[in-house]
């Protein structure tokens, strides 16, 4: 067998690692990714698990549709499409209410609704797109999610950050510096009247954002749901075909794809990161693969440093703060339901046409308090909710009235239905808990949605699938914690404090070592963010060589600069 | 489309797409195993190449999918494949140096039978002799001197035949006169499978597996004209391999060739028309309204589909519509239990080696059990001779799971694509009867051992792969008329059709299915010939051997 070598290997295919083996392959360096699963794509995933039925066990929407990375990277080239839908998000409650908030490409439709509901939340501080229009949205988007985090140590007073400092320019009648503090909780009590809105905005906030009970990230809350509205759609056939565009691109420049290549460990020479070594079940012959340039993890944080670098490399301070980095706020029970009918909402059965079905519905919304206990029930009792069953708020998803692809004809697919849960590596029952619950809390999620639907009968369900946070961590070995974003989205884990300080660059102690996960900034929702900002820092390295069709972030701060920023 | 979408079409694109109209010299109607090795030999010519595909996924038959959710997959339609020894595009694209690799077992394809004795057909001739020898030295003698025949068959000319156009019955029985070999090959095509069988062999155990694995893949036991594919089938039983991560990783391995020589492979992108003006082909038309145009236009679907659906009927000579009106679907389909156990399954019988085996036969006592199998699918039913064959997925590829400890199997047996009440209904009673018929057959494949299970119905199957109509695996029947150079037609030689500029690649063409890569690589040559392009590829040596041979 040859000696394998390569410029770059990439441990990991998942969005971040493929994203990012398309750029270094654009720059002309030989690179190699090293995937453990048969398929790249990470969370980018629509599973056929009935033939003709395609479910989304992770990712569901396009986030990303702000990404310099289509133009950079070309994705149009490889067959990148979109589904736009005239309505993203709806609104039922189990007390018969309901509300259709269209989306950005039919507006009409959002203000009709909520228009009859609760006229006082038409123009309100909550519709943040409406006032800040596309450019505004995209130069702010950027700001939170395309900018690198800055050198550790830099100062910047907390109203210049990058994203506050594009808010104050075009929305300087919301202005005020309280909000830097605020939590999306905060905000929605002092802007938003109608309970079920409310509901709305704070759940759809923890499963694009952060969670809108976290203080200081409001605007990561709104963000998430900016990058929704932004796009409103999703990539033709599903997100698998936004990482097929991806992976086609890292091909077409050369790069080098191995799949059911599990990585056992990253070598380490005189403290610089060389290559790795495949695990021995690798369906490839040769084990060692040599890394001339850099070894980029695409894997989460504890498991590269815990797993594949190792202690016997590491310092203990260093262990113990990679080891207590917290996972919690984005773990996932996951229910995809078969169906013949869409489901009709009771006492509402008109609020939803199917031309203008609302691709996901927060459901029942009757009570924010119902969606804090949640959170209280998981993250601080560490434990699947203990509430009644119909107190849990559901997202429900369908894509099928917008894309014929997803489903044979004379069906329904809606997936995925996401529940709130504990990761498994806190769950004080085991790890194995809400696995134990699982058919448990699936006939309480389906006879919540029957209560909210009464057309979801046994008759009406042709199949149900769960994938549960751990099913989830077995099915995508960097997966931990069944979690959407890897670590917590919270402040003490965002921009240059993500995962922790000393790695906010992308940079690690092991030289020629970076990181290219979820779990740096920004986090999740396949962005291809994480791999732009990363860029930043691999041509200050020396690493890359972009040509002209590169730009960087205009709030890039290179290291060695000023030590204390000010607005751009 | 095959529903009302109501997608809106928004003014300003937030980001660039693929156009609504591009332009390309090859457009690969159908990303199946013959449709992508047409396009990497294309690709890699030169050609600037696309291939549409109606699935998420490329691959076709080349599948591996997550059946048993979450975290075990299958392969549910080539989980093995037949002819990685000799298949040109293998070793053309030096496919193992980028991490394709087969497994090819010694332990086959084995039986057990009611009164616990078992029979194995081994890679190794020697071992299959043994096996045999059990319940017949005869049989036994009898099988090594036929194998050292029937590999020479299959190696001197129906290997080399497989990658080289079909030549018409004549040429072809000059050109199988002039050998030894040859008029063996003439006779045995006279002959009937069950007729080869019982002249060979003695013991009916004997019989009834070498029946069985000579006609599970679609000849008619008592047909005659087609008897020269025993010898290959049988061969072939000897000869699988299984692909390392999965049967998809080939399909993966082919589509890098087309991306890394320029090409594009486009998914979810159903093909609803192929453009034909002024009886040239001239491109294709997708669901969602995108146009492809190309020089030349290559469909992997069988002729009901291309000259039936695809084509404006006025451009489709008559003899090939009226040929495509006629084609005979496959002749039957097949119904699939898999599931997911803590242990692997463990048979009841007198050779511990067959739990390695690739393929255990279980449900067959005698040829006559074997026949009535075959008849009962032929008169359109299904329940009173079931059985089949049944792997276990996970010995030789562990990868098919990603929950620690678990195995992935599956039993298959023929199901025909019509049954009363429909598939909807009778799954789940057909399902049992597989699961308590393998549960027979083994130690341990009670409730305790079982963690889950899936079936799949010959309805599902077109779901999955809708060329496959009806359940089709090979696109179409194996008889007489509809093999050789009448595969799919005889206006269409070589991958060539009537219309100029459209190309013919799939299993519908000679010489047919189960991902022997015939059909793609012969369309291929005629593409690149008649495009100018270059031919960078020479034949493999055991084709060069044949044509010095056998043709004029």
């Amino acid at each position: 067998m040859r000696d394998e070598r390569f410029d770059v290997v990439i441990v990991g295919g998942g969005h971040n690692g493929t994203t990012i083996a398309a750029y270094l392959a654009k720059c002309g360096l030989s690179t190699c990714i090293l995937e453990a699963r048969p398929e790249c794509g990470g969370g980018q995933e629509n599973t056929e698990v009935r033939p003709g039925f395609r479910i989304d066990p992770h990712a569901t929407y396009l986030y990303g549709g702000a990404a310099p990375g289509f133009d950079q990277l070309e994705l149009w080239k490889y067959g990148m499409r979109m589904v736009y839908y005239p309505s993203m998000a709806g609104i039922a409650t189990l007390d018969g209410q309901a509300a259709n908030l269209g989306s950005r490409w039919r507006p009409d439709i959002g203000e009709e609704s909520i228009g009859r509901v609760s006229p006082g939340d038409l123009a309100g501080p909550g519709r943040i797109f409406d006032q800040l229009g596309e450019a505004a949205t995209r130069e702010l988007l950027r700001a939170l999610f395309w900018t690198p985090p800055y050198p550790e140590g830099t100062e910047v007073d907390p109203v210049d950050m990058p994203w506050w400092q594009v808010f104050r320019k075009h929305l300087p009648n919301l202005w005020s510096e309280e909000l830097v503090s605020m939590s999306y909780l905060d905000f929605l009590d002092n802007f938003v009247q109608w309970e079920p809105l409310k509901v709305l905005d704070a759940f759809a906030a923890w499963y694009c954002g952060a969670h809108p009970a976290w203080d200081g990230m409001l605007m990561q809350s709104i963000g998430g749901m900016l990058l929704l509205t932004y796009a409103s759609g999703a990539p033709r056939g599903g997100m698998h075909t936004y990482a097929h565009a991806i992976i086609r691109c890292a091909l077409a420049h050369g790069a080098r794809i191995l799949t059911n290549a599990p990585v056992g460990e990253i070598i380490v020479r005189d403290g610089r990161a060389v290559g790795v070594r495949l695990a021995e079940d690798a369906a490839f012959g040769e084990k060692t693969i040599w890394a001339d340039k850099a070894v980029i993890s695409g894997v989460d944080v504890q498991q590269t440093f815990l797993r594949l670098i190792g202690r016997s490399h590491l310092d203990p301070s260093f262990v113990q703060r990679v080891s207590d980095i917290s996972l919690k706020g984005g773990s996932l029970f996951v229910m995809s339901v078969i169906c013949r009918e869409l489901p009709r909402y009771h006492g509402r059965e008109d609020a939803f046409p199917e031309e203008i079905y609302p691709s996901c519905v927060v459901a029942p919304a009757d009570s924010l308090e119902w969606f804090r206990d949640q959170t209280r029930e998981a993250y601080s009792h560490r434990r699947p909710p203990k509430m009644a069953p119909e107190q849990l708020t559901m997202m429900i998803c369908t894509h099928d009235p917008y894309d014929s692809t997803r489903c044979p004809d004379g069906y329904h697919v809606l997936s995925p239905i996401y529940l709130e849960m504990p990761p498994p590596e806190y769950d004080v029952t085991g790890p194995e808990g809400v696995n134990r619950q699982k058919s448990e809390i699936t006939s309480g999620a389906l006879a919540l949605l029957e209560r909210l639907a009464p057309n979801m009968t046994g008759a009406n369900i042709v199949d149900v699938f769960v994938n549960t946070p751990q099913d989830s961590e077995f099915r995508n070995a960097g997966m931990v914690g069944g979690n959407w974003y890897g670590v917590r989205h919270s402040e003490d884990q965002w921009f240059a404090n993500r995962p922790i300080p000393e790695l906010g660059r992308y940079r690690t102690p092991i030289e020629g070592l970076y990181l290219c996960n979820q779990t740096s900034h920004p986090g999740g929702l396949c962005l291809m963010a994480v791999p732009y900002n990363l860029m930043h820092v691999l041509i200050e390295d020396g690493i890359a060589e972009p040509g002209g069709w590169w730009y960087p972030s205009p709030y890039y701060v290179p290291g060695g600069g000023p030590a204390r920023v000010e607005a751009v | 489309m095959t529903r009302a979408e109501h997608g809106v079409r928004p003014t300003e694109h937030i980001l660039e797409e693929l156009p609504e109209r591009s332009s390309f010299d090859v457009v690969v109607v159908g990303a199946g195993p013959n449709g992508l090795i047409t396009a990497a030999y294309l690709a890699r010519a030169g050609l600037r190449v696309a291939v549409v595909e109606r699935r998420q996924e490329i691959g076709g038959g080349l599948s591996t999918e997550e059946t048993l959710f979450p975290g075990h997959y299958t392969n549910p339609h080539a989980f093995y494949h037949m002819m990685t020894d000799y298949m040109p595009v293998l070793s053309d694209f030096d496919l193992p140096a980028h991490g394709l690799f087969f497994v090819k077992p010694n332990a086959q394809t084995a039986a057990v039978f009611a009164d616990g004795t078992s029979l194995m057909l081994c890679n190794h001739i020697e071992d299959t002799k043994d096996s045999i020898a059990k319940v017949s030295s005869r049989d036994a003698t009898t099988m090594g001197k036929v194998m050292r025949t029937w590999r020479r068959i299959v190696e001197e000319i129906i290997a080399p035949g497989t990658y080289l156009p079909a030549l018409s019955p004549i040429d072809m029985t000059e050109a199988l006169d002039r050998t030894e070999t040859g008029r063996e090959v003439l006779r045995l095509a006279e002959m009937s499978p069950v007729e080869i069988v019982d002249e060979l062999f003695t013991d009916d155990r004997v019989r009834a597996l070498v029946l069985y694995v000579a006609c599970m893949w679609g000849l008619d036991p008592t047909e005659t004209g087609l008897g020269f594919m025993v010898p290959l089938m049988v061969d072939r039983a000897m000869s699988k391999a299984q692909c390392y991560g999965g049967s998809h990783k080939l399909a993966g391995a082919l589509s890098r060739e087309i991306h890394r020589h320029g090409g594009l492979v486009i998914d979810n992108a159903e093909v609803t028309r192929i453009l034909v003006d002024g009886g040239r082909a001239s491109g294709v038309e997708c669901f969602d309204g995108r146009v492809l145009e190309a020089k030349a236009v290559v469909s992997s679907l069988a002729p009901p589909l291309t000259f039936g659906r695809l084509i404006d009927p006025p451009e489709v000579p008559a003899d090939l519509r009226e040929a495509a009106d006629l084609w005979e679907w496959d002749k039957w389909s097949f119904f699939t239990l898999s599931l997911v156990s803590k242990e692997a399954p463990r048979y009841r019988c007198d050779d511990p080696w067959v739990d390695d085996a690739l393929m255990v036969l279980v449900g067959f006592d005698s040829s006559e059990s074997v026949l009535d199998h075959f008849a009962e699918l032929s008169a359109g039913s299904i329940g009173a001779h079931l059985g089949g064959h049944a792997s276990i997925e996970t010995r030789y590829d562990p990868t098919l799971s990603r929950v620690p400890g678990h195995h992935v199997s599956f039993l298959q047996v023929h199901a025909p694509y019509d049954v009363r009440d429909g598939w909807e209904v009778r799954a789940e009673e057909i399902g049992g009867q597989l699961m308590s018929l393998w549960a027979e057959s083994c130690h341990n494949l009670g409730k305790a051992n079982v963690v889950m299970r899936a079936v799949e119905t010959p309805v599902d199957i077109e779901r999955r792969l809708a060329s496959m109509v009806r359940g089709s695996i090979k696109h179409g029947d194996y008889n007489p008329l509809q093999m050789g150079s009448f595969r799919p037609h005889d206006s269409c030689a070589a991958g060539r059709s009537p219309i100029e500029g459209l190309y013919l690649c799939g299993a519908s063409s000679y010489p047919g299915g189960l991902v022997i890569g015939g059909p793609g690589y012969i369309a291929a040559a005629s593409i690149a010939e008649d495009l100018g392009a270059r031919r960078w590829w020479a034949p493999p040596a055991f084709v060069r051997r044949y044509a010095e041979s056998y043709l004029p």
